[in-house]
């Protein structure tokens, strides 16, 4: 297998198996959330902004498989 | 004629339509380079101090057009408050009520008035940058419009993070003294675990720096990426029909950029707060 081949493997098994494991952890995380806001309406506004940073900093984490993907496809010789 | 008959010939019009558009011939194909997009030419070329390069290129332009926003933005509304707010001043107002209130005093109700320049100023650079970087300006190259945001550069987002980083620490020994570090392992554990512990904390404290900065930077640059292939996408497919199609995918795309853009600002900033809080108020 030439490398430009082998490159373009890589990264999608860099993004496909990196976005596995966030994906499930954002269900389970939004699934709670959505729980907490049901059993307690008067606090869902502060469920909401608690959720938003567990998105943002689950996510980091699918992105840091994209950014190696972009690398491997655009930057490795 | 009745409202769903209506209803269902617009429908078929615009099937039909489509179905027209597919069978029209494409153009030649024209090649486009993601890559390019993020490629940084100096404009007006200046001297090198070191390894430092001070030619001014794409990014730096975008940082200042974002402080030129910020500034007009703030002495505008400064100059004309009014009891009854407008729109415009109610937004603002809105959002300088969730930077103080909402981050630093979520965070760190104790230091608010300390850390409230800091982080505010912090979560409303970082949000003007981002949406500036969705206004097409003309510095794409052979001066086309394109998308470019400062913040989609590590080496931006790095700067930033470790203001954070050296302010968390800074913060915490002003206040805890040569204890800050001592605390980070637990009092009552045997020695070796102590250290082991020791270790594994200093190891995240300083991986929070790689984590905060490569959060925003991909989170924006991957958004770019994505918006430039969406609307170069017409130029990929060779046909008319996935031109239309794709145009409007883009729109919806657009619209996630920019709350995407807001959700990034507003993390770092409220990141940022917890960890200088949690610096400052060891137990």
């Amino acid at each position: 297998m030439g490398t430009a081949a082998a490159k373009l493997l890589g990264a999608g098994l860099a993004i496909g198996l990196g976005a596995m494991g966030p994906g499930i952890g954002l269900g389970l995380f939004i699934g709670k959330a959505l729980e907490a806001m049901a059993r307690q309406p008067e606090a869902s506004g502060e469920v909401r902004t608690n959720m938003f940073i567990g998105i943002g900093v689950t996510e980091a984490v699918a992105l840091y498989a994209f950014v190696i993907a972009l690398i491997l496809i655009f930057v490795a010789k | 004629m009745s409202k769903r008959l209506r209803r269902w010939l617009i429908l078929l019009g615009c099937l039909a339509v489509l179905a027209v558009l597919a069978l029209i011939p494409g153009q030649a194909k024209q090649h486009f380079d993601v890559a390019k997009e993020f490629e940084l030419k100096p404009i007006v070329k200046l001297p090198k101090i070191g390894p430092f390069d001070l030619s001014i290129n794409k990014a730096v332009i975008y940082l200042w057009i974002a402080t030129a926003v910020i500034v007009v933005l703030a002495l505008i509304i400064a100059r004309s408050l009014h009891r009854v707010p407008g729109r415009f001043q109610l937004a603002v107002e809105s959002l300088y009520d969730l930077a103080r209130n909402g981050i630093v005093g979520g965070s760190m109700k104790s230091q608010q008035a300390t850390w409230f320049p800091y982080i505010g100023g912090v979560f409303f650079f970082v949000l003007i940058n981002n949406i500036v970087g969705l206004i097409p300006l003309p510095f794409a190259e052979h001066h086309q419009l394109g998308f470019y945001a400062a913040t989609a550069n590590l080496y931006v987002t790095i700067t930033l993070a470790l203001f954070t980083f050296v302010f968390t620490h800074y913060a915490g020994l002003r206040k805890n003294g040569a204890h800050y570090f001592a605390a980070w392992a637990p009092q009552g554990a045997p020695p070796v675990l102590k250290q082991l512990i020791w270790g594994i904390h200093a190891l995240s404290e300083f991986f929070r720096l790689v984590s905060l900065s490569m959060r925003l930077f991909a989170n924006m640059m991957a958004g770019h990426a994505i918006l430039a292939v969406f609307f170069a996408m017409a130029l990929i497919f060779q046909s008319y029909l996935a031109a239309v199609v794709l145009q409007g995918g883009s729109v919806f795309i657009y619209l996630f950029e920019i709350f995407v853009a807001a959700i990034q600002a507003f993390i770092f900033a409220i990141l940022s707060a917890v960890y200088i809080g949690g610096a400052v108020d060891q137990h």
